[in-house]
């Protein structure tokens, strides 16, 4: 039987990474895992290159199963070989079944959960690859899909009973990627749902694809598919990440790209932070790390479900000469060829025991009142720019928000905006009448918005909702200059000049509005209007899209520093602001209220050490890691938060 | 023979060269619509994604272009670019220079870019050659002795590296702009007589400013002699008198007047960056050359380029922790300072930060490449049918 031909290597590996990682004390009153959070991971087939498909998961599994479950990840992700299971049309390879078989039974004997992906493209175990396919679509082939249907039941058939299967996932992104319209990646998704439900009427289905980076990669808006199922999950990919964040992993927008996209994907359904880990070879053990810490909490901070790693095992690479690198994003795991845990794999088993302290029934995260909007113009199609602008423009909006410590959520146009109170829309060239037909009413109910100059024409309802009238664009600049005018009104800000390319700057005259701040001639730059019960602010310049269009890395302090208090200043006066204050900008705060207690979570976005100061509206009894400890008395309002660089602290709060 | 352009490919071509993206993009995309076999459309449409950083769409639109007629040297370097500034497809990239080196063997850019797609990919010495192949051609291509110094310093350390750093600073003209700045010159090179109209010191500070920005070192000093005739502590004078010297390499005779021009006015900008300047061309007196740059940024905080002199000055007494933060002052205030982008390279070189580093290298040839335009000079060179 292929399944039990394991080589010595491969053993002595798996039992090396077993070993390394310290074994986990089960104590009764100390919880080792958080069945509400999950830490996943994905378990690929092959881990060396130069195996061949039908090497598919022919290792030894129960070794690494066992040191999978000894650093605390409860959920692994499988990939199914269709390629292995059907090597002829209607004939299902029985070696390739047992290997399956081997690898439920090894999720069964360490308590592992699987979530099983039937259709899979990791480019090397070519698992849909069915040599009887003559190279037609199994996407949108009529006869391939009715063979996947029966594969799909045979499995699903096979395990329905199986308490060790967690989850059905139709697909990942990368085998996502090949389809071309909604609507032929709906018809797919429901096709394969319904079978599935035929047989197994329960357990949840996923299409494991981030819409947003399938968006960017593909043109192909996958939410209607997604939500047929029960889970979804975001998915930050190698090129998303050169697209929106290209710089260092370990500070700037690259910390904040993970949140950002599972905030976008919390539409209704629980999602899960799928894929975490670095994309490429090229980073520091320290670098991965540091990275993959960030990635975690952000992940616990700001609703995820759940979080999975990218990559039990590294892929050993082919020596090719003269090119070594590999551009797969499949090739970092957590521990490397050797078999030998990486500091990642540390981090991972730390984060594990904060998340096992996280009970969700005594501890609820503060609710967002405020939400970055994003256009619908984000959907259209080149030669439309914003589809290429408005995500980036976005991310630096939500960054700016986490640096004012806003607790924020992502919403689109058209959404619901019943449960906001601040709005930021950030670089909009347009919006539809609807949309500003609902702002009008929600700045009129006593909400608030803050709404930056996209360029072009501005809408009639500019000069109604925010109280200035548009004269034209005034079009690009070289630097950026703002002169306060009306000190205290928008938060303490400070007149700067800094070189900074604007791509547009909106002349304007106050019509109703007060003018905040101008630029070195007077022209408006920043005007509020109360209007209805609400406060509509304007920037006259596309600040958003312009810091991301800069160097996200090297942002003039006093620009970033403006857009923070201007949404800091709105979200607070609209009782959408942090309930606690931070003097630290790059720390990011999660206020988790509790009964007796709170919990909060500081998390670094910053390569360097820092200390945030906290203050608190009460005073603070006692403060103490969640993880145990002394507690450390307090007794006043105010207190610091030391934070090693990309660090992550998190706290029990007594308040007195 | 030059190559036919249609309207759309014009209109595109006009609102591209005005830094109109969104309209020069439109104009792309009706060309395509009417012809989707013009290389000159998929080009342009290749060079407007490159500019507004979106990589993947510059680079499937350069292949085009590539495909359609791969004699086409600015697809070539938009397509080398979008690989590199996108970062993780040096391969590829390493491919794209090397053909642009044989399309046109005298592009000086094509062998910086291909030594650092080299030195990416981890092939030192091929990236060595192929940075002292573009030196052959342009011995002051600041970017190729950077990235030699950066290759010093990977293999022999810190010491070996700084006199590389000092000749690419001494090549840089921003320094030289630092000083008119700090004297208050506007930085264009106008035809307007800035002296009009002035009481006459003033008009004749900046008549000798203005001078010695055109290297008449002579007609400079003319006017410096009448001020000083006048007024011998004259701070301003003397300060500018001592960049006159520094220009002429007297370096003693600078240091004296940039002294005396202290002992009269102690944080006078103009005096303290040349007694740095002079200071820091003996390296026994980098420390003193540290004082005097810590002095001036303090005087001139919002110059990038003091931030700079300060952090090179601290990077030769091994204070890689205050070089760090110097430069990355000056990365805030200039973020194209190529400069401080390789200098910061450096420090984290030395504190073993890889990927930052080699994200600051990224960002220095962003910077230089952007700044050197040379997209266009390939573009009408391939319009007009000529060699490039």
């Amino acid at each position: 039987m292929a399944g039990k031909k394991r080589t010595s290597s491969a053993k002595k590996a798996a039992n090396a990474a077993a070993s390394a990682v310290e074994p986990v004390v089960e104590r009764a009153h100390l919880p080792v895992r958080n069945p509400d959070f999950p830490i996943g991971v994905d378990y690929y087939p092959l881990d060396e290159e130069r195996r061949s498909p039908g090497d598919w998961y022919d290792r030894d599994i129960d070794a690494e199963f066992a040191a999978i479950a000894a650093a605390r990840i409860s959920h692994v992700r499988v990939y199914v070989s269709w390629r292995a299971l059907e090597p002829q049309v209607g004939q299902y390879d029985e070696d390739a079944a047992e290997r399956l078989e081997t690898v439920v039974e090894a999720a069964k004997a360490h308590d592992l959960r699987l979530i099983v992906c039937f259709f899979a493209d990791d480019r090397l175990a070519e698992m849909n690859d069915v040599p009887w396919g003559k190279r037609r679509d199994p996407r949108t082939d009529d006869y391939l899909v009715q063979r996947q249907l029966s594969l799909v039941q045979r499995i699903v058939n096979r395990y329905r009973a199986e308490p060790a299967v967690l989850a059905w996932d139709l697909a990942n992104e990368a085998f996502i990627a090949g389809f071309t319209t909604e609507l032929a990646l709906e018809k797919w998704v429901a096709t394969l749902r319904e079978a599935i439900r035929e047989v197994d009427p329960e357990r949840p289905i996923l299409l494991g694809v981030d819409s947003e980076t399938l968006l960017r990669e593909t043109g192909v808006d996958a939410r209607a598919a997604i939500d047929l199922g029960e889970r979804a999950v975001s998915h930050l990919t190698a090129s998303y990440r050169a697209y929106i964040a290209e710089g260092p992993v370990t500070s700037g927008p690259a910390t904040y790209t993970d949140s950002f996209l599972l905030r976008s994907s919390l539409r209704g359904l629980p999602v899960t932070v799928d894929g975490i880990g670095v994309h490429s070879l090229e980073f520091s053990p320290s670098e991965e790390a540091a990275y993959t810490r960030t990635a975690l909490y952000s992940a616990l901070m700001n609703r995820a479900s759940g979080v999975s790693l990218r990559r039990w095992r590294d892929l050993e690479a082919e020596k090719r000469e003269p090119y070594f690198r590999d551009p797969f994003e499949v090739l970092v795991g957590v521990i490397d060829t050797a078999g030998e845990p990486k500091p990642v794999l540390n981090e991972v088993r730390r984060f594990a025991a904060v998340a096992a302290r996280m009970d969700p029934r005594r501890y609820a995260l503060a609710p967002e009142r405020a939400a970055v909007l994003i256009p619908a113009e984000r959907y259209e199609p080149l030669p439309s720019l914003a589809g290429l602008y408005d995500p980036r423009a976005c991310l630096q909006a939500y960054i700016a928000a986490k640096e004012a410590h806003v607790p924020v959520a992502i919403a689109r146009e058209g959404d619901d905006l019943d449960g906001y109170h601040a709005l930021f829309i950030p670089s909009a060239a347009k919006l539809s009448p609807a949309m500003w037909g609902d702002l009008a009413t929600f700045v009129q109910g006593g909400g608030s918005v803050v709404l930056s100059y996209g360029g072009g024409d501005a809408d009639p309802a500019v000069r109604e909702i925010f109280g200035v009238e548009f004269l034209g664009d005034g079009g690009p600049r070289h630097t950026f200059a703002c002169r306060v005018a009306q000190p205290g009104v928008l938060g303490d800000l400070t007149s700067f000049d800094a070189r900074m390319q604007l791509p547009h700057y909106a002349r304007l005259t106050g019509s109703g509005a007060t003018v905040v701040a101008t630029d070195a001639t007077g022209s408006p730059l920043l005007t509020v209007n109360q209007y209805g019960q609400g406060k509509a602010v304007f920037l006259a310049t596309p600040l958003e899209r312009a810091i991301a269009q800069n160097d996200p890395w090297a942002t003039p302090t006093p620009v970033r520093r403006l857009l923070r208090t201007v949404y800091g200043s709105v979200a607070m006066s609209a009782g959408a602001g942090a309930m606690l204050e931070c003097d630290t900008p790059e720390a990011e705060i999660a206020h988790f209220l509790g009964e007796s207690d709170d919990i909060l979570f500081v998390l670094s976005h910053n390569a360097e050490k820092m200390t945030a100061t906290i203050t608190t509206p009460r005073t603070v009894a006692t403060v103490q890691d969640v993880r145990g400890g002394a507690p450390a008395e307090v007794g006043g309002k105010v207190f610091g938060v030391p934070l090693a660089p990309n660090g992550a602290a998190a706290l029990r709060i007594m308040f007195g | 023979m030059s190559v036919q352009r249609s309207s759309q490919v014009l209109a595109s071509e006009q609102f591209a060269r005005q830094d109109q993206l969104p309209a020069a993009v439109a104009a792309c995309y009706e060309a395509i619509a009417i012809a989707d076999r013009d290389p000159l459309a998929h080009v342009l449409l290749g060079h407007l994604m490159l500019a507004g950083d979106f990589y993947d769409e510059a680079i499937a639109a350069s292949t085009q272009a590539i495909e359609l007629d791969p004699d086409c040297a600015p697809a070539y370097l938009t397509l080398g670019l979008a690989y590199d500034r996108r970062g993780g497809m040096w391969d590829q990239s390493v491919l794209v220079w090397h053909e642009l080196a044989e399309v046109a063997p005298d592009l000086v850019t094509a062998h910086v870019q291909l030594g650092e797609a080299f030195a990416a990919a981890a092939f030192e010495e091929e990236s060595v050659d192929s940075w002292k192949r573009a030196l052959e051609l342009d011995p002051k291509e600041a970017r190729a002795h950077y990235n030699l110094a950066i290759a010093a310093l990977k293999r022999e350390g810190m010491s070996t590296a700084l006199p590389t750093f000092r000749v690419a600073g001494a090549l840089d003209p921003s320094q030289d702009e630092l000083f008119f700045a700090l004297l208050g010159l506007p930085n264009d090179d106008s035809a307007i007589d800035l002296s009009f109209g002035k009481p006459e010191r003033q008009a004749r500070l900046i008549s000798a400013g203005t001078l010695a920005r055109s290297e008449d070192f002579f007609g400079a000093t003319d006017v410096l002699r009448l001020m000083l005739d006048e007024n011998p502590a004259d701070a301003d004078a003397l300060a500018i008198a001592a960049y006159v010297y520094l220009k002429q390499e007297a370096a003693h005779e600078a240091m004296a007047c940039a002294l005396r021009a202290l002992s009269f006015s102690p944080d006078l900008p103009t005096a303290l960056y040349t007694l740095g300047v002079v200071y820091s061309r003996f390296p026994g007196l980098a420390t003193h050359a540290a004082r005097v740059f810590v002095a001036l940024a303090k005087a001139a905080p919002y110059h990038s380029m003091t931030h700079v002199l300060l952090a090179e000055s601290l990077l030769g007494l091994q204070r890689f922790g205050q070089a760090k933060r110097a430069y990355g002052a000056a990365v805030r205030l200039d973020p194209a300072c190529v400069r401080a982008r390789f200098g910061l390279a450096a420090v984290h070189l030395t504190e073993g930060s890889y990927a930052e580093a080699q994200w600051e290298m990224r960002r220095a040839a962003y910077y230089d490449t952007k700044r050197h335009g040379l997209f266009w000079r390939l573009y009408d060179e391939y319009v007009a049918g000529g060699a490039v």
